[in-house]
């Protein structure tokens, strides 16, 4: 029967006793039983109490205790638990029999605890020297992994000759390297399998073109390539591929989802990021113009010093919190960034290294040699990294941007000279409607000391102006506080960085510079002038920037009080046409209504703006990047478990110290920092630089990397299938000068790829051995990606536009707020370019095609699934987009193949499937055609699984 | 048909027969043939079963019911998500000190707080007594939910990793602060597909006002696979694409079966590819969510009783009429088996006015959040038990974070509190009539029994009989879980 120690017998009130007890009990055990022995004895007290906490899958405290050397190294949080020869002082016995105001420690914490006689046991082993026998496990040296070794120096597969590929008419010449179809298929007979048979020439065109392009080849491409009979006719395909601007955005789109690219803020408001767009052009540019991988590498960390300064936008694609929305309370602050420079931390370690470095944030990675003071190393290379917008510093965009300053200028003056020829309040004439981008009220010259513009009605919610602007007879804005005006308002709401009394005469627009009232559907603001000034108009709006239509001043009354104090009402929304909140046209000043010589004044004035006002956009796009600023790093500390709160000692920039020696002097300048880190990565002898991205390109051409964790590396991934292949691809690229089309070359133009896939497999013994053919016995074929399905539909129905380059189109009409995000449905224009090109909202997938699995930008991506969910079937069946696409598909048909039913069919099948229709399918599919029309043919081409499965 | 199908495995002659199928159903679209595709014939039982780290998919059939790690008692969930932060002090956490204190500093508080200065303790707004059986104290501003107490177990001491409304409700949906990561709605389908194959097995209710504060990262998959995210649906709007708009039910109907036998052929030419089998039975999942989803968001079979109970015929009070027949629409998908439903009651930021965020004008705008929520929400639970589905029902009423004890300086409202706060759970394995953890008496911070959010979580996993540190899933080389490393089953609320 256990016997539980007495309460009050503790190890901190009587030492004394309790080593007696101890050693009695101690005694009396060995008496019994003769000397312990730890693995009969010891291990099955740990084993049956303590493993649950403190084994192999959990180390509660950082302890574990199913290991000699990790036992006696202690928890993390204080010494060790074990001093051998010492057990009344070990800790690990004052665990076990803690009691009375102690009880709560006790170690096991659940049930009756040890019996006296196990505490017995555990005294006396530790008494006599806490032996734990060699032949016990030891903990695996976490560095002793394969992906942190060198490259192997001459991989090879086991010897055995490659039969070589059939070099028949057409097909792969000798020159083609066999290096891979070598390795693979090495393995492949060790298993007792063989290729399958190659994949028909189209098949193949077809496959590499959506490998490559994500687009389908067109009637022309095959009808040329099943002509080209002479040698090197698929390496000519190839290179064409390559040399395509469509290749740099196929393949960018498997970067960026690594990086997880978005073009808003994430977390609640989810705001739009507009300059963050330049990061995803510089990555598709960079890919099409072969930027060598290790150069690739560079620019993203350090492109500010590389000319390269959009790429930096690497550092910052996380989601952020901002300002606004951190936290006034100091560790809220801290909180947030830790959360910002974890983020550029993980980013940096998945995407190049493969290593979730992040883990270690609140311990010792449990799997890899990272320790949480490696991480914090890792943080202080970046420390000086902040996510914001910076002016772009190329040389086009310092001219823009000088242009665009005198434009500014001009605009403003001939801005405020058209407001001369808007009809005046009260004149008689009509006034135009209440606009929420800028409205103009014009009177009679008149003296004022003070204006106040009180609102009356919004068309909801408190009233917000971004800035109110009054001019004098001359043209001057004499309402901003820079000229002497001070403002007053009858209440204001305040929200940093956003609504503020102080933006309503600052001189800046939009909604993020503006004043808010604080009642409901009314407010007013009053401006004294620095002087008694003879003014004739006001200016006012809601939001400049369009993007804001709320909170709008229906009904308002504007005064003016000269020296004596008198007011007197200048204009008001009286002889305004009715607010019509349909109208969504925005307001343009035209001259109806003018005497000829007024009109023919205004009419030169307003074709005067016209190439200003496209100068400023032109300049605005080339302006700002969303590349992060960089400051003077903040001391980075090891934080206990992570938490801001508990910093430790200060940790100097270096990479984690079981994979290389780099280590930085404390205060080495920010540049400087990135630029010793990327140097360190993007070097041959970093041993997981290389493997991580061939492993990369190899999934995105079959499907699953040879190593198929492709971020993780590490000894939790799994290993590679082929690891000679792994280091001769990796060893291949180094040579080739971190060459990427060198390395798609390598792998399209193998026998490897060019077998034909699963299709015909039913029953084969391969199939039996491998059914998902990692051992690569056949092509193991996937479904198309969400962006690749919709613009192959717009390539097939030719009205993809290939516009390169510049800001998203929208997905949605509607951003964020009340409403969540409304989807567009008909898309025109820019709405049917690539959809790389589409305005990535965080969190928030694109509504027909989000459902194929089209990754959320919250966590890198590096593998897509490929789920099949009813939600899929729905959405491209039934939405507008598939409907109208289909409409747009068999009316280019009609154009093409003219009114016989067959030769549309025809034409359908080769546009969509690349080859002509069977007799049954073409039967079959013009009977429904005679029936229902084109269209619905084009619909069901669209779902068919043909389409969504290349060959 | 020369194959020797005792040959081939079981995969391989399941896919057999569907060809039989497929090959058949050229002309005649059978039942059968579609409940062979779903494995709804009796195979249901033997639809997988959840692994030692995660459930095994059959890509075919994602929503196939799947068992947990062990029996669990409850089978289906329904959360209550009030965002916007509720306050504890004006609902479930009696602080009869604070009273004292109305008006005062607290001794040693904070200067500053989320949105700014600290200004005195303020008493709790509304009045408090006690209620059922066990005499709980909950105040008058939710009568109707406060007539529950007996079936409700408390949890009054939970904490939150962030005092923000992103963070915190991404915590409270993902377990997590940061995007991305899946929500517990996608765990759950994740690890127990649905016993309904004709809905979807994950259904977000937006609250009638709007989008909650934090979006659809409240119900999206993160990393899982596509098939796991919340649907959103409400008695205002429908699934998407439940209908091509503007065709003709006839060439939709031809459209088809042009595309079945498409893809017949095509499998014929390719039988050695699973994936396509799955891809035609998702258009068959389909055809049937397009029969099923708009009779379910049709309210006008309830009988005129079931409207008045939840409040859905108040015509003074649209909002509370809406989230009313949201309600209504939550108990209607229950009953169809659906596994997982959301239910929103607060919209996006907005100063408190269409959320719980009472920082300036609390008691103004409680009286009115709270008359929306109280009692189609009550009636919602009163209505489950009647029906017996509380049986296997575990309904969760949830808030990101609570509120301070004392005002914002000058201001009538209570700011972000992410240091001690209540939840609570009835229903399906919930001991009923339990107040678990304690906060100090100002009600500022847990002091017994402390909970951060992961705990309540892992309760809810345990609930459905899960274990949260077995329901895993690889996303670029760590195991994830809902709780992280972290994560504690609250025993005490657990019959």
């Amino acid at each position: 029967m256990p016997v539980r120690l007495p309460p009050s017998v503790t190890f901190r009130c009587q030492p004394v006793l309790l080593s007696v007890f101890l050693w009695m009990a101690g005694l009396a055990w060995a008496a019994e039983a003769g000397t312990v022995d730890f693995v009969r004895d010891v291990r099955p007290i740990f084993q049956n109490h303590c493993y649950e906490c403190h084994g192999e899958k959990k180390q509660k405290g950082g302890l574990r205790l199913d290991i000699g050397p990790e036992a006696l190294k202690g928890g993390s949080r204080h010494g060790p638990d074990i001093l051998p020869g010492k057990a009344g002082e070990s800790r690990l016995i004052h665990l076990v029999t803690a009691a009375g105001a102690d009880e709560e420690e006790r170690m096991p914490p659940d049930g009756e605890g040890l019996s006296p006689a196990q505490i017995g046991i555990l005294t006396t082993w530790i008494n006599e020297g806490a032996v734990w026998p060699g032949d016990a496990v030891r903990l695996k040296d976490k560095r002793d992994h394969w992906s942190f070794k060198p490259l192997a120096a001459n991989p090879a597969p086991p010897a055995m000759p490659a039969t070589p590929p059939p070099t028949g008419p057409g097909g792969p010449s000798s020159s083609v390297p066999v290096s891979i179809d070598t390795f693979i298929e090495a393995s492949l007979r060790q298993k007792g399998l063989a290729f399958s048979p190659p994949a028909d020439r189209t098949a193949w065109l077809r496959r590499v073109t959506f490998d490559l392009t994500g687009l389908p080849p067109i009637p022309e491409d095959v009808a040329d390539f099943v002509k080209d009979t002479q040698p090197g006719a698929m390496e000519r395909v190839v290179e064409r591929l390559l040399a395509s601007p469509r290749y740099g955005e196929r393949q960018a789109q498997h970067w960026l989802d690594v990086v997880r690219y978005a073009d808003t803020h994430g977390f609640e408001v989810n705001t739009e990021r507009p300059n963050a767009w330049p990061y995803r052009d510089y990555v598709i540019d960079a890919f099409n113009a072969g930027t060598p991988y290790d150069r690739f590498i560079r620019e993203q960390i350090v492109g500010d010093t590389l000319g390269k300064d959009a790429a930096t936008g690497f550092l910052v694609t996380a989601s952020v919190l901002l300002p606004g929305q951190i936290g006034q309370d100091e560790p809220s602050k801290r909180l947030a960034r830790q959360d910002a420079l974890d983020e550029i931390v993980n980013n940096i370690g998945q995407t190049f290294l493969g290593l979730s470095i992040g883990c270690a944030r609140c311990h010792d990675h449990k799997f890899d040699p990272v320790t949480a003071r490696d991480y914090y190393a890792m943080q202080a290379f970046v420390a000086g990294v902040e996510y914001e917008d910076r002016e772009l510093r190329t040389p086009e965009a310092e001219a823009a941007r000088r242009k665009a300053e005198a434009a500014k200028l001009q605009l403003a003056r001939i801005s405020r000279e058209l407001t001369r020829f808007i009809p005046l309040a009260g004149g008689g004439a009509g006034r135009p409607m209440i606009n929420a981008r800028e409205n103009v009220d014009r009177f009679a010259p008149v003296k004022a000391r003070r204006l106040r513009f009180t609102i009356r009605a919004t068309n909801n919610l408190e009233p917000c102006l971004d800035e109110l602007e009054v001019l004098s007879v001359a043209g001057a804005n004499v309402a901003l506080a820079r000229a002497g005006a001070v403002v007053s308002a009858s209440g204001s709401t305040e929200v940093a960085d956003r609504h503020s009394l102080k933006f309503l005469n600052d001189g800046e627009y939009g909604n993020a510079r503006s004043w808010m009232g604080n009642e409901t559907g009314k407010g007013r603001v009053t401006v004294e002038f620095a002087q008694e000034e003879s003014i004739d108009r006001v200016l006012w709006g809601r939001d400049r920037q369009e993007q804001f239509t709320d909170r709008l001043a229906l009904d308002y009354l504007i005064e003016v009080a000269d020296a004596s104090g008198e007011w007197k009402a200048v204009a008001d929304a009286e002889d305004r046409r009715r607010f019509d909140p349909k109208d969504e046209k925005p307001w343009v000043f035209t001259t109806g209504g003018l005497g000829a010589e007024e009109a023919a004044e205004a009419g030169r004035l307003i074709r005067e703006k016209e190439p200003l006002e496209a100068t400023l956009r032109a300049a605005a796009i080339a302006q700002q990047v969303f590349a992060g600023i960089f400051r003077k790093p903040d001391e980075i500390h090891l934080l206990n478990r992570g938490d801001p709160e508990q910093p430790g000692e200060e940790v100097p920039p270096a990479v984690p110290a079981a994979l290389g020696d780099l280590v930085l002097a404390r205060d080495t300048p920010e540049r400087q920092r990135r630029q010793a880190l990327a140097g360190w990565i993007a070097s041959p002898e970093n041993p997981l630089t290389a493997r991580v991205m061939v492993n990369r390109l190899w999934q995105g051409h079959f499907g699953t990397g040879l190593v198929q964790t492709p971020s993780d590396f590490g000894n939790n991934g799994m290993p590679p299938t082929h690891p000679a292949l792994l280091d001769w691809l990796a060893g291949e690229f180094i040579r080739s000068g971190w060459s990427v089309k060198h390395m798609h070359r390598l792998m399209v133009l193998s026998r490897t790829y060019g077998q034909s896939g699963p299709g015909s497999s039913l029953g084969s013994p391969a199939a039996a051995v491998d059914a998902e053919a990692r051992l690569l016995w056949c092509f193991p074929s996937r479904r198309l990606e969400a962006e690749a399905i919709r613009d192959s539909m717009l390539a097939i129905n030719g009205l993809l536009n290939l516009k390169m380059h510049g800001p998203g189109y929208d997905l949605f009409n509607q951003r964020g707020g009340l409403s969540g995000f409304n989807p567009v449905e008909t898309f025109t224009g820019d709405g049917l370019r690539r959809m790389i090109y589409a305005h990535k909202v965080r969190r928030e997938t694109e509504a027909v095609f989000g459902a194929f699995d089209c990754p959320d930008a919250g966590q890198s991506t590096a593998a897509r699934r490929a789920s099949t969910t009813p939600i899929q079937a729905l959405n491209l069946f039934n939405s507008r987009f598939t409907l109208e696409q289909s409409e747009a598909f068999a009316a280019r048909i009609i154009r093409e193949a003219g009114g016989d039913i067959s030769r549309q069919v025809t034409r359908a099948w080769q546009l969509a499937l690349s080859r002509a229709p069977t007799g049954a399918e073409l039967e079959d599919a013009s009977t429904v055609v005679s029936r229902h029309g084109l269209a619905l043919l084009c619909r069901a081409l669209f779902n068919s699984n043909e389409f969504l499965f290349p060959p | 048909m020369t194959h020797h199908a005792e040959l081939l495995s079981s995969a391989g002659q399941a896919l057999l027969s569907r060809r039989r199928f497929l090959s058949s159903s050229a002309t005649a679209l059978g039942s059968i043939a579609l409940t062979n595709l779903l494995g709804l014939d009796g195979l249901l039982a033997e639809g997988g079963h959840i692994g030692g780290d995660g459930p095994v998919i059959d890509s075919a059939r994602p929503y196939a019911p799947r068992l947990g790690h062990f029996a669990g008692k409850a089978k289906n969930v329904v959360v209550i998500f009030c965002a916007g932060a509720v306050s504890q002090l004006e609902t479930w956490d009696y602080k009869p000190e604070l009273i004292k204190w109305d008006g005062k500093p607290l001794p040693n508080g904070p200067a500053v707080t989320f949105q700014g200065p600290a200004g005195n303790l303020a008493r709790p707004q509304y009045e408090f007594r006690p209620r059922g059986r066990t005499g709980k104290m909950v105040s008058d501003l939710i009568p109707h939910l406060a007539g529950l107490t007996d079936d409700i177990a408390f949890v009054h001491s939970l904490t939150s990793k962030s005092n923000t409304h992103g963070p915190a409700e991404n915590f409270l949906s993902t377990g997590f602060v940061l995007d991305g990561f899946p929500s517990l709605g996608s765990w759950v389908t994740y690890a127990l597909g649905s016993e309904s194959q004709e809905l979807p097995s994950y259904v977000a209710i937006p609250d009638p006002r709007g989008v909650p504060q934090n979006g659809s990262n409240n119900w999206g998959p993160g990393f899982l696979p596509a098939a796991f995210q919340g649907t959103t649906l409400s008695s205002k709007n429908p699934v998407r694409h439940l209908t091509a708009p503007g065709v003709s039910s006839d060439a939709d109907h031809a459209g088809r079966s042009l595309l079945q036998r498409m893809n017949a052929r095509h499998l014929e030419a390719n039988p050695g590819d699973s994936k396509l089998a799955a891809r035609i039975a998702s258009y068959e999942l389909a055809a049937r969510m397009q029969l099923s989803v708009p009779g379910i968001g049709d309210l006008g079979t309830e009988p005129a009783h079931i409207l008045r109970m939840y409040g859905a015929d108040d015509t003074g009070n649209p909002d509370k009429a809406a989230f009313a027949k949201n309600c209504i629409l939550a108990r209607r998908l229950i009953e169809k088996g659906v596994r997982f439903v959301q239910l929103f009651n607060g919209a996006y930021a907005s100063g408190g006015k269409l959320n719980w965020d009472g920082h300036s004008a609390l008691k103004e705008q409680y009286d009115v959040h709270a008359e929306i929520l109280d009692q189609p929400a009550a009636a919602l639970i009163r209505d489950l038990r009647a029906r017996g589905l509380l049986e296997d029902t575990l309904v969760v009423w949830c808030t990101e974070f609570g509120r301070m004890p004392f005002f914002q300086k000058g201001a009538k409202g209570r700011d972000h509190n992410p240091d001690g706060f209540t939840c609570w759970l009835t229903g399906a394995g919930v001991k009923p009539g339990v107040s678990h953890g304690v906060t100090d008496e100002l009600g500022q911070k847990a002091v017994q029994d402390i909970h951060p959010l992961y705990d309540f979580n892992a309760t809810i996993l345990h609930l459905l009989g899960l274990d949260h540190e077995r329901l895993t899933f690889e996303h670029n080389g760590i195991q994830r879980r809902l709780t992280n490393v972290e994560g504690n089953v609250i025993r005490q609320v657990v019959a």
